[in-house]
């Protein structure tokens, strides 16, 4: 009766104007600010804390997923100095996680075509 | 690019319905990723409307549409043989322009199996003439010849079944199931039915280090109490030095017990000398097994799952494109 649509969890919702991401900059701390992506949950988020961890312009990186039935992530970044500012610093961890992805697919493409050619070359007739 | 990583694959096994590999060079967040969108965000087919037009079974109508939804539906493309991805093939219902219902968002199913003239039809014997019989997922009727329900997940398991196919309601005299079904694409994260895989997980690599120094200070006994204690058999005594030494097999095997390390500190002389024998977590390779329900290979799923993280992460490229120009 009360249960939200489950469509919901990754589908950005029309009526509202919800957009995919936001930011806010922090009022307190130099160079911070928090970025509120909707209809997002733990693969990502932690996927992009992860790589801007990585970077060594960045002081702090942290996200929360405040609630299983709430779908966003607030992704709370400062960077070292103001020349960097926190949106570049998420750009560039997006491309660099991109062209890793593209990576792996080359070399997932590559290993099973090995694997293929070396072990079964007639596994494709027996399906 | 400043900060890329760039992952190694190697492929130990690939099936059909499974496939292992080693995952390398990259985080558990990467892994973890993958993980997650294979279980959860790999696109399939799935039945997701049951018009009824006869139902005189023992079961209910959404108890049956409950059933047919958990039927995996397989996607053959036309240049290959085994289920494919059918991300390119369909377009997500809400996506597409048509009004209802077209060939291009869904695939309609029929099955009409009436037990009266079933019964003649098969010329069954006069005193088996009342016995129930099994409606599977081989009665359905696809008006997408390349669009199948995934009856069996292997030749084996074919072979050793009585029907053919998956079962969904038995039927016995004056009973007749008449309905149409519609498969749509969609994501676990809207209802589990769309789940290509049964089980995807990765475990880690173990790195295993054995300290010569120390390990030449235990007697022999010692070393085969050590080599016996673990459950999983990662070490061995080798024949000719009578040294402890990893068996060949115990980057499979291993399972991290503590019963190495409980052993261990019984046999250290002061509680904080080093370990003779570490069994460690590798941080950047993970040994992945992903096996599917027989909608999708294996390997698709993997594939498809790279895919849609490329996808998302360009679109996620795209927003803050967006959003630096319009000043924030």
């Amino acid at each position: 009766m009360n249960a939200p649509e489950r469509a919901l969890s990754f589908l950005l919702d029309e009526d509202s104007n919800e957009q995919k991401i936001t930011y806010s900059a922090d009022t307190k701390v130099s160079n911070a600010g928090t970025f509120t992506i909707n209809k997002e949950d733990h693969t990502v988020a932690n996927l992009l804390r992860m790589q801007l961890l990585r970077d060594p312009s960045v002081r702090f990186v942290g996200y929360i997923h405040p609630h299983p039935l709430i779908h966003r992530i607030d992704l709370k970044i400062q960077t070292a100095s103001s020349t960097v500012a926190p949106i570049d610093v998420l750009q560039s961890a997006t491309e660099d996680l991109a062209g890793e992805t593209d990576h792996l697919i080359t070399q997932m493409t590559e290993a099973i075509n090995k694997w293929k050619k070396e072990n079964q070359s007639g596994i494709g007739q027996f399906n | 690019m400043p900060h890329q990583r760039f992952p190694k694959v190697e492929i130990l096994s690939i099936q059909p319905h499974e496939i292992q590999f080693l995952l390398s060079d990259t985080d558990t967040s990467m892994a973890n990723a993958l993980r997650r969108i294979m279980i959860a965000e790999v696109p399939t087919l799935a039945i997701d409307l049951v018009e009824f037009h006869e139902n005189t079974t023992v079961l209910n109508d959404e108890y049956i549409a409950h059933r047919l939804g958990l039927i995996p539906i397989k996607y053959t493309p036309p240049d290959s043989m085994g289920g494919g991805d059918c991300n390119g093939a369909f377009l997500p219902h809400r996506e597409c322009v048509c009004y209802e219902r077209c060939p291009r968002c869904c695939v309609e199913f029929e099955l009409d199996v009436n037990f009266d003239a079933t019964i003649r039809e098969r010329q069954v014997p006069e005193h088996e003439r009342c016995l129930p019989f099994t409606i599977t997922s081989a009665d359905l009727r696809s008006s997408n010849d390349l669009v199948q329900p995934a009856h069996f997940l292997s030749l084996e398991e074919e072979g050793a079944s009585h029907d053919q196919g998956i079962s969904i309601v038995k039927i016995g005299p004056g009973q007749h199931l008449k309905l149409k079904a519609i498969a749509r694409m969609g994501i676990s994260k809207e209802h589990a039915k769309w789940s290509p895989v049964a089980v995807a997980t990765y475990r880690f690599y173990p790195i295993i280090n054995i300290n010569e120094e120390a390990c030449s200070t235990l007697t022999q006994e010692q070393k085969q109490q050590l080599v016996d204690v673990c459950p999983d058999r990662i070490l061995e005594i080798d024949a000719v030095s009578g040294k402890i030494v990893v068996s060949e097999h115990a980057w499979e095997t291993a399972t991290f017990t503590e019963d190495l390390k409980i052993t261990q500190s019984a046999m250290k002389k002061r509680p904080e000398d080093d370990d003779f024998i570490t069994v460690e977590h590798s941080t950047d390779r993970f040994i992945f097994s992903v096996e599917g329900t027989g909608a999708m290979d294996a390997e698709e799923i993997v594939m498809s799952s790279l895919r849609v993280l490329k996808d998302r992460l360009h679109y996620l490229g795209n927003m803050i494109e967006a959003l630096k120009e319009s000043g924030m």
